[in-house]
This record gives structure tokens, sequence and C-alpha cells, in this order.
């Protein structure tokens, strides 16, 4: 039998050093994420018992299964498909069914696949906020009637827009960010059992430090398109 | 039932056989706790699924009527996939009729594959009952705290909220099921060395295969490590299920039960194990109501003991089950069953029965059509031939296309008896139809 102190919960994988790679997590840490990703959903105020749709891969699990946690902890119930061509089609049908009053993690693959299956995008996003990924994010703002967020993933974090739109949350207490060059590096402040110390995220940006106006103090990643 | 408990040997912790010790139940005791769960679902289903009620009502039955199991088998009303859909558009109630939550009682909605028409909703609550039994499973073979499990998800309908399985102080290597996560499914077997893996399914040993083909990397070096395979989506191909013994992966087989538990073989392989105090199984005429006895073909209905918040009752399947309710060599007396196909696939063709599972292996023995992706083309339930589209790889064709169609028309005559049309197309294109861990089989054009 193996010690089990220092084992962990869950092996997901995040981008790193111009690489893409396993990374481990106890499921305790993916529980302070979500706190941090609560504080951020529920100034948005929807009301509890309302749908949630998580657009995401399965190996995204370490980003996208904090922002789960948050909408659990807030009351709103969560509902998932693929980001991929080929599921779509759930992306629609949910949003139809459940009237989602919010959708995380669009991108461009989800888009592909509505336009391949003849949706157009109005009637699904329109009257719902919708965090797009970078790849998705241009065409989706487009649109009339959804309020069009960024969000992405910062190594192994997933960082939300705020209605004030003035970058992406990170959490500070957990991360501690800094853009030397063109790109965001960042290194773990808490006790993680997959550490990192000033690794180089590949996601092209500056960091804002300062207050954001809704009232967060945690840094923001400003991208760079 | 055998004592088994956690002990202290030499330092190490042997742990107890059964993850839950309602797998050691003798049948009596199952029975008992059956008729107990029965009737209690019956009252709370009645009580919180407005679907259960409207068809007991229908039928002029309240819970109370319900007093024995006889009671039950007798008078309790079915329910079908259809009638939660029908119910779900004319009501516009997105749980189909199965409850009605109130913020706080549910904390998700899953959604089934789709492939038969817009995805069924699954309301969770904290712990599914499906995430009970699949760890009972993965436990039977040989998962244990300390260890590493594969988790390869057909997609991500599911989210991330079950934790069952890392609560045992297991660490879950999440993997897509998709081509390009080859490699990392590869990589994480080597580095982490796994104990179990689970789903697999026939595309994904198709991908696995022209990995190992293309790359020369060992299958045997990478899978060394694992004690079992969990597949799961359709019947599992004779040919691939050959190839995967041939890389030392040994797979058991898994199924859905009605969308509120799981059912796999063990160690055994005789059957799928369904646990009984979580699912009351029925198998019965598939066109009309009779109870089909052990070892006979008849469509699987299913009641819910434990899962509050899907609460069926009678639910017929669609699929075609032989079920087995004798002591397993694995010691469990929990009923198993084997899938032999679905309702909805059933065709008749010159007055001959013909499912999907039985053509498979007939196909997949050309080595341009060894992918074994095919379609039966169902333009009615009785039809005077076999109409198959049927997927062939270019790169393997040895005599034309022509050919090999003549060739795959003269086997399957040969062996089914009946006139046989075949239209082939690129596998590439059957494999859009997707959800990736399967495609429809049947098909009515």
């Amino acid at each position: 039998m193996t010690m089990v102190a220092n084992h962990p919960d869950i092996v997901g994988r995040y981008d790193i050093e111009g690489r893409t790679d396993f990374y481990l997590v106890k499921r305790t840490e993916l529980d302070r994420s979500a706190f941090a990703l609560a504080r951020i959903i529920e100034r948005f105020g929807i009301a509890a018992g309302r749908y949630i749709l998580t657009v995401a891969l399965s190996q995204e699990i370490v980003q996208f299964a904090p922002f789960e946690e948050a909408c659990t902890m807030l009351g709103f119930i969560g509902t998932n498909a693929d980001a991929s061509p080929m599921d779509a089609g759930r992306v629609e049908s949910i949003c139809r069914q459940f009237d989602a009053a919010a959708v995380c993690g669009v991108d461009a693959a989800v888009l592909q696949g509505l336009d391949e299956a003849g949706h157009a995008l109005g009637p699904i996003f329109a009257g719902r906020i919708i965090w797009a990924r970078p790849d998705a994010y241009h065409r989706l703002a487009a649109l009339e009637g959804a309020t069009v967020l960024r969000c992405a993933k910062i190594g192994p974090a997933l960082a939300l827009e705020c209605l004030e739109k003035g970058g992406l949350h990170l959490d500070g207490r957990e991360w501690a960010l800094s853009a030397p060059e063109r790109t965001i590096r960042m290194t773990s402040r808490m006790a993680r059992i997959h550490p990192l110390d000033d690794v180089d995220t590949g996601v092209a940006g500056t960091v804002d430090h300062s207050a954001c106006a809704c009232g967060s103090r945690d840094p923001r990643v400003i991208l760079r398109d | 039932m055998r004592m088994v408990v956690s002990t202290a040997v030499e330092g190490r912790t042997a742990y107890p056989d059964y993850l839950d010790p309602v797998e050691g139940l003798s049948r009596d005791d199952l029975n008992r706790l059956q008729e107990a769960g029965v009737m209690a679902m019956c009252h709370r289903a009645y009580r919180r699924a407005p679907l259960i009620r409207q068809v007991w009502q229908d039928a002029g039955l309240v819970p109370s009527d319900v007093r024995s199991m006889a009671d039950f088998v007798a008078k309790a009303p079915f329910i079908t996939k259809d009638s939660m859909r029908e119910f779900r558009d004319r009501h516009n109630d997105p749980a189909g009729g199965m409850g009605h939550f109130g913020p706080g009682e549910i904390l998700s909605i899953g959604t089934t594959s789709g492939t038969t028409g817009d995805p069924t909703p699954i309301p969770s609550g904290s712990r599914a009952s499906t995430e009970d039994t699949f760890t009972r499973d993965l436990w039977h073979h040989g998962l244990r705290p300390g260890d590493y499990h594969t988790a390869l998800a057909f997609t991500f309908r599911g989210g991330f909220r079950r934790r069952m399985v890392q609560e045992l102080n297991i660490a879950e290597i999440i993997v897509s099921m998709a081509p390009g996560e080859i490699p990392f499914l590869c990589e994480a077997s080597k580095r982490f060395r796994p104990t179990t893996m689970a789903s697999v399914s026939n595309p994904l040993l198709l991908a696995l295969e022209q990995y190992f083909e293309r790359t020369g990397e060992d299958p045997v070096e990478v899978f060394k490590s694992y004690k079992a395979a969990i597949f799961g989506g359709e019947p599992l191909s004779v040919r691939l299920g050959a190839l995967a013994k041939s890389w030392g992966l040994d797979l058991y087989e898994n199924t859905g039960v009605g969308d509120v538990s799981s059912a796999a073989e063990c160690k055994a392989r005789a059957g799928m194990h369904a646990y009984e105090d979580v699912t009351y199984l029925e198998c019965i005429d598939p066109d009309g109501a009779d109870p089909v006895p052990d070892g006979g073909l008849g469509e699987l209905v299913v009641t819910s003991l434990s899962e509050n918040y899907l609460p069926i009752v009678r639910y017929r399947t669609g699929d075609l089950v032989s079920m087995d309710r004798s002591q397993c060599a694995c010691g469990r007396n929990h009923v198993r069953f084997k899938v032999l196909g679905r309702t909805s696939d059933q065709i008749i063709v010159e007055g001959r029965t013909i499912l999907p599972r039985e053509l498979m292996m007939l196909i997949e023995q050309h080595s341009e059509t060894r992918a074994g992706l095919f379609q039966i083309i169902r333009t009615a339930r009785e039809m005077d031939a076999l109409k198959l589209r049927v997927g062939y790889d270019a790169g393997r064709l040895s005599d034309g296309q022509d050919r090999l169609g003549q060739r795959l028309r003269d086997d399957l005559t040969a062996a089914i008896g009946v006139r046989v049309e075949i239209e082939l197309v690129l596998d590439q294109e059957l494999l859009k139809l997707g959800p990736p861990h399967k495609i429809p089989r049947v098909t009515k054009a």
C-alpha cells in the first residue's frame, strides 16, 4: 500500500513553459479557488436556482472544477457541455431547455460546431452572461443582447472578467503574477501539492495590481489580443 | 456473508474485499431489502415526480395500493424515455416530470448522450447512485487508496462534481476520449502507473491501435500497471477485445442501468452485476408486460431504490437483456445481466431477427473494415433486405471498393442467410456521427 498523505486527488493539465503538462491538485486547493471565483460571480446578481452552463474539456478540470463549485456555493444549478464542435448541439439544447443564466468557457470550437449545425448565435446566447475564451470573444462580443465577458486559463487557474471589464481577475491570495516581458508568469503563494515558482504561462498580457471598480483587490490580467 | 475488515499486516493495510458490505448480502437479505426499497420509492416518487403521479393516477392507483412486491409487479404502470420527453414538452419541464426541486436540493443537471434525440436531463444531488456503484466496481477490480485511476470521459457533459473516488484517497487522472488525447493517456500511464482505467470504448481502442502502429511505442509497457479497464458505450468488438488483451489490458464491460445506476462485469465475466440495493430490475416481454424468466431475452425495466433526484419507477429502458440471479463465482448475489441490443435496434429481415451486435464480428474481420463501423438502415421493423452503411479505411483497400463490397455481401449473406445491401463510406464519415464513444448503430436513412 502506498502512503497517501501527499497523494493528489486529481491529475489535470496546464500549459506551462511552452508545453502542456500534467498538473496535480488536492480537492481542498480547488475549493480555495472556488471561493475566490464565487466572490466574482456573486456580484452579477444571478438568482439562486438558475442554471449555469460550463463549457470545457474534461482535462481542464483543474481550471473549471472551481467554477462549478463556486456556482454550487451560490445556489445555482450547474450543467455542462464539451468544448468541442461535436458537442455544440448540447450547448444549444441546454440554453434552450434550461434558460441558462450564464455560460462559461465558450470557445471557437463550439462556435464552429454551432455554425456547422446551422444554429444562429443570437437566439442561443441573447439575454445571458457569457464568459468567452479568447478565441471566441470578439465574435460573441458583437452579438446584441448578450453580456459577453472574457475568461481564460492562466496556468492551472481560471481567470474571469467582472462587469467592469477591466481585466480578468485571478485569486491574489493563491497566486503572485508578473509580466516582466510579453507573457504572464505565476508563482504559488499557498501550500500546494504541486507548487509553481515563477513559471511562464505563455499567456500574452500584462498585470494590473490596482483595485478594480468592482471592489476587488485581486490582480487582473489584461490579455494582449 | 464473508466478514472482511481493514487490518494492519506488517505495516500495510489490508482493505476489505467489498467497498460496501451490502455487496455481500445473501439472496434472501437482498429480496427483503428490495421489497422495503420498492415500497418506499413508490411513496417518494408519487410525492416528488409529477410524471409518476400522473401515470399512477391514470391507472387509478395510489402508493398505499402497493403492499407487496407481487402488488407492485401486478399493478405499477410503466414509464419510458418517450413518456419523459412528452411530459417535458407538454409541461415545459426540463426535468421530464421527474421532480421539481428548489435551490439547494439538486446541485446539477447532467444530460444523456443525446444519441436518439434531445439530451435527457439527469438531476443530481451531492452524490449520484451511479458514482457509488461505479466506485464499487473499481474497488472490486483492485483500486485502493494511494493508487491512481485513469478517468476517461466520453465528454464533459457530467461535469467535475463527482469526488467519491478522490475521497478514498485515490487520484483520478482526467483524460478526454479523443484521438488527440492518446499521447497524454500513454504518458500518464507510464508516469503515474495507474491501477484501473474507465471507460474505454471501441473508437478509443481504434485510435490506440493507430497510435501504436504509427509511433512504434510498446503498448505492453504503456499498460503494464493496469489491473483492469472498464469498457462501455456499446458492445465490445471481438477483434478489439483480443487486441487489448494482447496489450495486457483486461477489459470488463459496463453499462448504464436506466441512468440511475451502473453495472459492470466482475472478474468472473459472467454478465454485468447490477447492485440490487440501488435498483430493482425486471426482465419483461418487450411487446407486453409479462415477466421473462432468468435466461430468457426480455426488456430491462428499472426501478430506482436510492436515487432521490431521478425517482424512476418501472422505467422501460429499451435494452434487450438476459438476466441471471444465481450466485456468481465472485461470491456476490447481486443480479447479473447481458445486454444483447436495443428494442429499437431490432429488425426482422425475411423473418429473421437481426441485432447490430451479431454483425460487428463479421464486418471487422476484413482489413479495410476492421474498425467495425457500420449502421443498419432501418426503414421499417420488418424489411426484405438487410441494408447496411459500412465504414472503410481507404488506405487499407486491397482490391478496390467494389470487391470489398462484394466480399462483405458474400460473408454476411452466408452467415446470416438474408439478402444484404451495402453502402460503403469512409470511416471518418461515420465517426463524425459520435458522441465519441459510440455511433448510432441504427438509422432511418
